[in-house]
Order: structure tokens, then sequence, then C-alpha cells
């Protein structure tokens, strides 16, 4: 490695920079159509479920189980930031148990 | 006309952002912590929080620097590649944000991070009009970050893992409570199923980084197939 730390580290922050900015700023110059609002308002959910998704995959029973209770919780308790944080419990309670 | 730009809507934001913060704050000490096994201080680790503010790419880039073969060129495609979602995020928050003006969009999009921009989206969902609700979700959860990045890196062998306390579950945590809420017809169930499929096909073939990018094009671009004009 020959270039130094700062140096590096500054280009490291404008490669940061580049993707906070770049996608919102072309997305000034796409028409807002109510067809491409539809896709706008869907793609959080697919982000939030491929999120989900993944996680299921990469962790164990304990990770699965939470993660089902958060889905259930958040039904039942009409809250998904309470239902998230129970959640973590329930995942730590698990892995405490050796699950 | 400019949409509000508030006190009120950053102290909305920043109120919802605390529970998240919690979560960033345990993710900021495993950094702080590969940090400190990869022989950076305090100053280089918070720096490094700072300068780059995004979990993911930095551990790729410390991975990268540990080998003693990084190049300035393979840092910045690293941080491109596993940054790729963000293009998403800001193209998503494009025709909320833009309409408070552009230089309190392109300020609050400094702080935009994974957990806010669900937060944010969430919000708007619900009618959110206060467009300083994302920089105030992005307040706390910056000060968790850089916070625990510094109490990681200074204090390694005292902390307990993160990962006994189930916070590294916290963001699909999040996720899975917020998209079982937001689901409030049969036409959001189709992103959610395209999104898990293309999530988990991606991986497979590709690996972590293009998944969510992939999971979130497939997402929107059926929602654009399947669109009809309301009759």
């Amino acid at each position: 490695m020959t270039e130094s730390f700062p140096m590096l580290l500054a280009v490291m922050a404008a490669a940061a920079f580049l993707c906070r900015m770049a996608g919102f700023t072309l997305m000034r110059f796409v028409p807002v159509s109510p067809r491409v609002e539809a896709a706008l308002r869907a793609t959080p959910l697919a982000v939030m479920a491929g999120i989900t998704a993944l996680a299921v995959q990469a962790g164990g029973l304990a990770e699965g189980l939470a993660l089902a209770s958060v889905v259930g919780l958040t039904l039942v308790l009409r809250s998904d930031v309470a239902a998230a944080l129970l959640g973590v419990v329930v995942v730590a309670g698990l892995r405490w148990m050796g699950l | 006309m400019r949409a509000p730009f508030t006190l009120d809507g950053f102290r909305r934001g920043a109120r919802d952002g605390v529970p998240l913060a919690v979560s960033i704050f345990a993710y900021g000490l495993g950094f702080g912590l590969v940090a400190a096994q990869a022989g950076f201080g305090v100053g280089k680790a918070v720096a490094t929080s700072a300068a780059i503010y995004s979990g993911s790419a930095q551990l790729a880039a410390v991975n990268l620097l540990q080998t003693g073969q990084a190049t300035a060129w393979a840092l910045f495609a690293t941080i491109l590649v596993i940054n790729a979602r963000y293009l998403l995020f800001g193209a998503t928050l494009q025709p909320w944000l833009w309409s408070a003006g552009p230089l309190k969009a392109y300020g609050s999009l400094l702080l935009l991070g994974d957990a806010n921009w669900l937060m944010t989206m969430r919000a708007i969902r619900t009618g959110e009009e206060d467009r300083a609700y994302l920089a105030g979700t992005g307040a706390p959860i910056a000060v968790g970050w850089l916070s625990g990045t510094a109490l990681g890196a200074a204090a390694v062998s005292v902390l307990p893992a993160p990962q006994a306390l189930g916070f590294d579950l916290m963001l699909p945590c999040f996720a899975a409570g917020m998209v079982t809420a937001m689901i409030k017809t049969r036409v959001d169930l189709l992103p959610v199923v395209v999104g898990a499929a293309a999530a988990l096909a991606i991986f497979h073939l590709l690996g972590p980084a293009p998944a969510i990018i992939g999971a979130g094009l497939a997402g929107g671009a059926v929602a654009a197939l399947v669109w009809r004009e309301p009759s």
C-alpha cells in the first residue's frame, strides 16, 4: 500500500457520497407518472422483504422464529416498532437457551 | 411553494429514530471492535465512520485494507458496489424530498442510511408532509453510530459481543415489522413476494451486496408492470 490513509479515506468518502447523491439527482429528470409512483411505493416493501428473507436464510432456527414472531406481534400489537424490539428480545432469549 | 421543513418535523423524526439508534450504536460497537483489531486507533475508526457512514461498506473496506493490497481504485469500486442500493434509496425519496428545496434536500441526504430510509418511506406512506423528518431520523442514528464506533475501538476487550444481545438482528426485525404493517391491500403483497424471492436468488448467484438492490428493482418493476389506471 503506497497511498496514505487520509487519501484513501477521502476516496472512500467520495464513493459513498456519490451513491447518496446520484440516484436522487438522476430522478429529478424522470417524470413521475402514476406508474413510476407505484414502482417507488413498492420499492421499500420489496427491500424490506429482501432484508428479512436474507436474515432468515443466513440465520438458524432462533432467527427464523424471532422474525416470524415480529410478523405476528405486529398484527397483534398494531405497532411495528414494539414488535421489532420484542423480536430482538426473542432472539437474544433463544440464543441464550442455546438454540 | 416549498414543502414544510420545520423543527417539529425534525423532532418527530428524531423520536422515531431513537429505537433504531440503539441498534446502530451496537452495530457501531461491532465496527469499532473490528477496526481496532485491524490496527485502527479511536480517531481513525471514528473518522472512517464519519466519512463513509455505512457499516457494510466500512467493514468491507477494513477487510480490504488489512490485506495490504488495497489500492485507491479497489476501495472506490468496493464502496460503489456495496452502497449501490443508496442510488435506489435516493431515487425513491426524490419526488417527496425535492420540494423542500435543493440545499435542505441534499443536506438531508448526507444522513441517509438503511434504517432511516425505511423509517422515512413508511412515514411518507402514512402522510408525513414535513421534509425535516428524514434529517430528524438521521440525527440520533448518527450519534449512535459515531459514539458506538468510538467506544468499540477504545474498549474492545471489556464489551459483550453485540450478537449475544440480539442487536445484529435489529434491522431485519424492523424490516419484518414495518413490511407487515405496510401491507394494506393485496396489491402490496406482490412486491413483498417478488422482493424476497429476488433477494434469495441474487444472493446465491452474486452475493449479498447486489441482493438488496436487486430486490428493490424487481419489486418496483413488477409494481409498475401491474399498475392499472383506476377505473
